[in-house]
């Protein structure tokens, strides 16, 4: 995997953490480590998760009642604590899903407005 | 659910071994691995802190490490068992003494009473200060005229005692107390029955059943509870009556009597007398305000129409006498007299938790010096001024809340006390239990203590060189330090003062009282009540008979001197007469505007003023042939014959009452004889305006007096019960008391008042004593070097020993000055709201003085003591 330079790295827009986080995990149960790798992959490595917001967020969740929580055995052959998607974390996702392409949406037709839309400038 | 500590640690290096096995997977050296993970990962501690933070509060750490520094503090305490048992017994007390009162005051000050509505209870009392009558009562036409005038009361209840021979409930004839009451008594207080019905409308007046109600004291205490007493019928003096119900559990005002009957029952309520008489008081009255008018509205309104009354009937009422009406919520009226007192008692314990808290602070400051180099070291590791002051607090919480719950299981002991101790001032102190407000009390005084005396110790400096503190296990003491030590134990010893003066001019009253001549022969008379109207023989012939053959009788008994019929026993029956009557004499004209003279009326019976050992001074005793039908005579004390016929001439005159109640016109008596006086209505004498008559000339007494030959008078009592009985078998002999014990009886309030403050003074003294001693020893031992060293230049230990006496004494003067000064302050600002405030006088103040001094020497001696005996080499070799 080929290290990112940092000044290409894009910083995790506030509040959408959770999102990301509920997101990964819709594939299987997943450790912290793991569920920060799948964002920086899947993100083409843009996006790093800092350790020290995904494991508050992710007991934050657990709280919440959105994730559970059970103790397992990782690749490291070490202790590791798996999460998982419960049902009402599902339902949150997709709520959160809802909002994000209406927040992309609103903040599109603002920034690129379409072709018949107010005079240009010169 | 929520992850503990050990949880966190696991996931986070669960974490790190992956993040390390993916670098070396990636080539990396293994050491580099770790490295660059921790590095990528952050500060651990944060991390974990800010997962502990989704599910613990902030405040749920600071009560943990609050909870483990208590356990820290208890294992440090364990260490220093001394210490913390003296601080722990010095809080108790303090603690347990503060909630006791106040679980009373709160009893009797505080809760409502039983009574329906009781917030609209009012008592309305009639007095006449100007001839020192505190309560008059009324007359059936004056409560007729308020009933028929005042609309602010809704209804009126009437009461008055009567005593009866109870006969009908198994058992003896007994005397009770009983209240007689109008229909409407029970609906105006609010009371309800355990047990059958109360009396009501359809009781009242002359032509209703006799009927009565049993208290509840009288019926679980004399009839263990028997229900089947409902309906039955029993005898009241000649009159009979059934009893129809059992009264709730109340506060019993104006009389504690064992049953309530109504009017029908009693001859006298439905005589002339009663009914017509405007100025034959002997009712008490209640009411309850009518809807929404408030009690200052009532009183106004009672206010004008009594004067009104006052004014229409000028002859009924005495024009010196101020006559006045009061009028009082029921529930202050009955918590009136114990008032002053709970109050004082309540500032005399809270000065005990003062005194308490100051000798623990002592200690507590004591402990913390030499707990400085630990207090540095763990300043040195880091700790912050508010983890050092949470250590002091978690031990300071560990004393006090030991102190607290020792404190509170000495209370309920205390409760009981104080509760007999107040429920001779206010019936309501007998209903008084252990409430759970002693917790609340005892918990709130452990807290404030706790807190008090965690911010008393000076923390180390984290400016100051810590090295000194953190090199030498030895002891620095400041001056500072020493000066607050020195602060606390004088504050002690003041308060102890001010304690210490006030229980002893109490004693020194009590003394007085105790020892004070009255006039009579205290050890050889037994006084007895032999009451006839209760038996309905009323006055005349027959009572004379009787008593004249008991009188015959019991003087023929082995062992008795001397026998006489009287009508008041000394002190017992203060009051009983109420206010002293207007006479008048020939040959004494009052100087103008002056009203007639007042004496006290007593019945006597011949050999009286000999049985009693009152000397006569001039003329002759009453004789048998002094009876009805005879010239009607009297004998007079000195203090009548002094003050109306100050040339000694006052043999033979005639007098006369000129009160209306003794008919118009008043039967003129010769004054046969002059007796010494004797104060039969005041334990303290003074001059005794007294009046007395032959029993054969008015025809009733009531009271016995036998005079023993010798030995044990009360082996006596016996034999007269028998005797009299045998005469009349229905006849009660009661309340057989040698004069001594009688008067030892009336000053019992004023005994318990001393041997309370008393109590309290002497804790007060031995937590003084401790303080000082401990002040004293702390600075001994602080300063062994320096006796060490003047020891070693020559000084000799007598001279140390003279010092450190000299500077317990030194304390001890400084805090009794202080104490009187204070003391003096106080004392002037509560005379201004308490009218009895006495300033003690010069013996008990300087018996208090003389006391702490010595207390203070004494507590002194041991300090002073091992700083005299010093051991030079180890002294020196300390540091």
């Amino acid at each position: 995997m080929a290290k990112t330079p940092d000044d290409r790295r894009l910083e995790i827009l506030q509040g959408t953490l959770d999102m990301l986080i509920l997101r990964t995990l819709q594939w299987g149960a997943q450790h912290g480590h793991g569920i920060g790798q799948a964002i920086r992959a899947q993100s083409d490595d843009l996006l790093k998760v800092e350790t020290g917001s995904l494991y508050p967020a992710l007991h934050r969740l657990e709280k919440r009642g959105w994730l559970t929580s059970e103790w397992g055995v990782s690749e490291a052959n070490q202790r590791a604590k798996y999460y998982r998607l419960t049902a009402a974390g599902k339902a949150q996702l997709s709520r959160e899903r809802d909002r994000w392409s209406q927040l992309v949406n609103a903040i599109g037709r603002i920034m690129n407005p379409a072709p018949a839309g107010p005079a240009r400038k010169d | 659910m929520r992850p503990d500590d050990r949880e966190l640690d696991d996931e986070i290096r669960g974490h790190l071994a992956l993040s390390v096995k993916e670098r070396i997977e990636r080539g990396d050296d293994p050491e580099a691995a770790r490295l660059a993970a921790l590095r990528e990962f952050g500060y651990v501690p944060a991390i974990r802190d800010s997962m502990r933070r989704v599910w613990y509060s902030r405040w749920f750490d600071a009560v943990a490490a609050l909870g483990q520094d208590m356990r820290v503090g208890l294992r440090s305490l364990l260490r220093a068992r001394g210490l913390a048992a003296t601080v722990v017994v010095t809080l108790a007390l303090g603690i347990g003494a503060n909630a006791a009162i106040f679980s009373v005051v709160r009893g009797v000050l505080l809760r409502p009473l039983v009574n329906h509505d009781e917030d609209r209870l009012i008592y309305i009392r009639q007095s006449a200060p100007g001839i020192g009558a505190e309560n008059t009562t009324f007359s059936v036409p004056e409560i007729n005229d308020l009933k028929s005038r005042v609309t602010t009361i809704s209804s009126f209840g009437d009461f008055s005692t009567v005593d009866f021979t109870l006969i009908g409930l198994g058992g003896e004839p007994r005397m009770v107390k009983a209240g007689v009451v109008g229909g409407s008594f029970f609906h105006v207080m609010g009371l309800r029955p355990v047990l059958g019905r109360l009396l009501n409308a359809h009781d009242d007046g002359p032509k209703a059943a006799g009927a009565a109600v049993l208290t509840y004291r009288f019926w679980t205490t004399s009839l263990n509870s028997d229900p089947s007493v409902i309906g039955k019928t029993i005898r009241l003096g000649p009159r009979t009556a059934m009893v129809v119900g059992v009264l709730e559990p109340s506060v019993p005002y104006p009389a504690d009597t064992e049953i309530i009957a109504n009017v029908v029952t009693s001859p006298h309520h439905l005589g002339a007398t009663m009914v017509t008489s405007r100025t034959h008081r002997m009712t008490e009255l209640f009411g309850r305000l009518a809807p929404g008018v408030s009690l200052a509205a009532a009183r106004a309104e009672l206010t004008a129409v009594h004067a009104a009354i006052m004014r229409e009937h000028p002859e009924a009422y005495s024009a010196n006498g101020d006559v006045q009406l009061r009028v009082k919520k029921l529930r202050d009226q009955i918590a009136a007299p114990a008032r002053t007192i709970l109050l004082v008692l309540l500032a005399a314990a809270a000065v005990v938790f003062v005194i308490a808290c100051s000798n623990v602070a002592n200690l507590i400051l004591a402990r913390s010096v030499r707990r400085e180099g630990e207090l540095a070291v763990r300043a040195a590791l880091g700790a912050g001024p508010g983890a050092l002051r949470r250590t002091l607090l978690a031990e300071s919480l560990v004393l006090c809340s030991a102190g607290a719950v020792l404190g509170v299981l000495l209370a309920r002991p205390f409760v009981g006390a104080v509760a007999r101790y107040a429920a001779r001032f206010s019936v309501r102190a007998l209903e008084v239990t252990v409430d759970p407000s002693v917790l609340w009390v005892g918990a709130g005084l452990a807290m404030a203590a706790a807190v008090l005396l965690a911010y008393i110790p000076r923390l180390p400096s984290p400016h100051a060189p810590a090295g000194l503190g953190l090199t030498s296990g030895s002891l620095r003491i400041t001056p500072g330090t020493n000066r607050r030590l020195r602060v606390f134990a004088t504050i002690q010893i003041a308060f102890s003062f001010v304690l210490l003066a006030g229980a002893g001019m109490l004693l020194a009253t009590l003394v007085a009282l105790q020892t004070a001549s009255t006039g009579y022969d205290m050890r050889q008379v037994l006084a007895f009540d032999i009451p006839t109207s209760a038996t309905g023989a009323g006055f005349g012939d027959a009572t004379l008979k009787f008593y004249q053959e008991a009188t015959r009788r019991i003087t023929q008994l082995p062992g008795v001197d001397g026998v006489a019929v009287g009508s008041f026993v000394p002190w017992r029956d203060a009051g009983l007469f109420g206010p002293a009557v207007s006479f008048a004499v020939e040959g004494y004209k009052a100087v103008n505007g002056e009203e007639d003279p007042r004496a006290r009326f007593r019945i006597v019976a011949p050999r009286f003023f000999d049985v009693l050992g009152i000397p006569m001074l001039a003329g002759r005793d009453f004789t048998d042939e002094d009876r009805r039908g005879s010239e009607p005579v009297v004998i007079v004390s000195q203090s009548v014959a002094q003050r109306l016929f100050p040339n000694g001439q006052a043999l033979n005159r005639k007098m006369w009452w000129t009160d209306p109640y003794f008919g118009n016109p008043p039967l003129r008596r010769r004054i046969v004889g002059i007796v010494r006086d004797a104060d039969d209505e005041h334990v303290v004498r003074g001059p005794a305006l007294t009046i007395y008559h032959p029993v054969r000339q008015i025809g009733v007494g009531g009271r016995l007096f036998v005079r023993s030959a010798s030995g044990d008078p009360y082996a006596l009592v016996p034999t007269v019960r028998r005797v009299i009985r045998e005469i009349s078998a229905d006849q009660p002999v009661e309340r057989a008391a040698t004069l001594e014990d009688v008067r030892a009886q009336v000053l019992s309030p004023d005994r318990l008042n001393a041997f309370v403050f008393s109590g309290f003074a002497g804790i007060a003294l031995l937590i003084a004593v401790v303080g000082v001693a401990g002040v004293l020893a702390f600075s001994v031992s602080a300063r062994t070097r320096e006796f060490g060293v003047r020891l070693a230049v020559g000084s000799s230990p007598r001279h140390l020993l003279t010092g450190v006496l000299s500077e317990g004494v030194l304390i001890a003067a400084i805090g009794i000055a202080a104490g009187a000064a204070g003391g003096y302050v106080l004392a002037r600002v509560a005379a201004r709201f308490f009218a009895t405030m006495q300033m003690p006088g010069m013996l008990p103040v300087l018996g208090a003085a003389v006391v702490l001094i010595g207390a203070a020497a004494l507590a002194s001696l041991m300090p002073a003591a091992r700083a005299s005996r010093v051991d030079v080499l180890q002294a020196l070799r300390s540091e």
